[in-house]
């Protein structure tokens, strides 16, 4: 049985063992990309015609998907000011940042969905060979983990909202925001990679 | 003896380095364009500084937070 004293040593920790496990996660999805990023050079600088010339005049929508690029990376910054607020006790204003948040990401996935929608029905599929089969997978991947963070965002959000966060308890927001900067930060490379080379 | 097996290697090392051939390292690389070369090399590279990047950024975190603690 734990002491008081037990609880106090655990609750002064430098770094807890929810974030470091959360930054040994971020290692191996990290590396779970690079594999993949890696398969995409390959590809990407072998073909000297990319999109290759078989698949017609099939082009990304690079507008678009800036514009989601800058709504993500909104959303980064929201994320990490909610928990500054969170720090501060400032909890209405914590309250409304993870809103914002927990919207943009939606607003990512409908749009990026919106888009796939219309990238299949031009014939751009995970069967169009090497393009459509890295590029489905390399997104689609992303992807997943967006809605990953959109998940667990409505947990700490739900959480936050029936007051099991405080100033002085806010690991789980915090553990969320280092996933969150995570999936942020990868998709500007993702984007310029993908839809811009 | 030893001394006299370490002399036969020392020699036959330098007259290999003396009648240099060129061999393909990697199966995959025969018979491959120019293209397709360098974008395995620069993916090699890529995955290859990965690893040291992933253990760097953890283990300065890791040295931030407690350095942080103790400043405080």
């Amino acid at each position: 049985m734990m002491t008081h004293s037990d609880v106090e040593i655990i609750q002064n920790r430098p770094l807890s063992n929810a974030k470091l496990g959360v930054l040994v996660l971020l290692g191996a999805e990290t590396m779970l990309f690079v594999g993949l990023i890696g398969a995409f050079l390959v590809f990407r600088m072998g073909n000297v015609n990319w999109p290759p010339l078989s698949l017609g005049d099939i082009q990304l929508p690079q507008l678009v998907t800036g514009i989601n690029t800058l709504l993500l990376v909104i959303s980064g910054y929201t994320m990490f000011f909610s928990v500054r607020s969170i720090q501060q006790d400032r909890m209405w204003i914590h309250h409304t940042a993870l809103a914002f948040t927990w919207f943009l990401g939606l607003a990512f996935l409908v749009i990026q969905g919106s888009e796939w929608i219309q990238l299949i029905g031009k014939g751009l599929t995970l069967q169009s060979g090497i393009y459509g089969g890295i590029f489905y997978i390399l997104i689609g991947c992303h992807a997943v983990h967006v809605l990953g963070a959109v998940s667990w965002l409505t947990i700490v959000f739900a959480k936050s909202l029936l007051g099991k966060s405080s100033s002085q308890n806010y690991i789980g927001v915090e553990t969320c925001m280092l996933y969150w900067i995570f999936v942020v930060a990868l998709w500007p490379i993702l984007y310029v990679l993908v839809y811009l080379s | 003896m030893i001394c006299r097996v370490l002399i036969l290697l020392l020699i036959f090392g330098f007259l290999s380095v003396l009648l240099p051939n060129s061999l393909n390292a990697c199966p995959a690389c025969k018979n491959l364009d120019e293209s397709i070369a360098r974008g395995f090399n620069w993916s090699v590279l890529f995955m290859m500084a990965m690893p040291f990047t992933v253990v760097g950024v953890i283990g300065g975190s890791v040295y931030y937070y407690f350095r942080r603690a103790n400043a405080a």
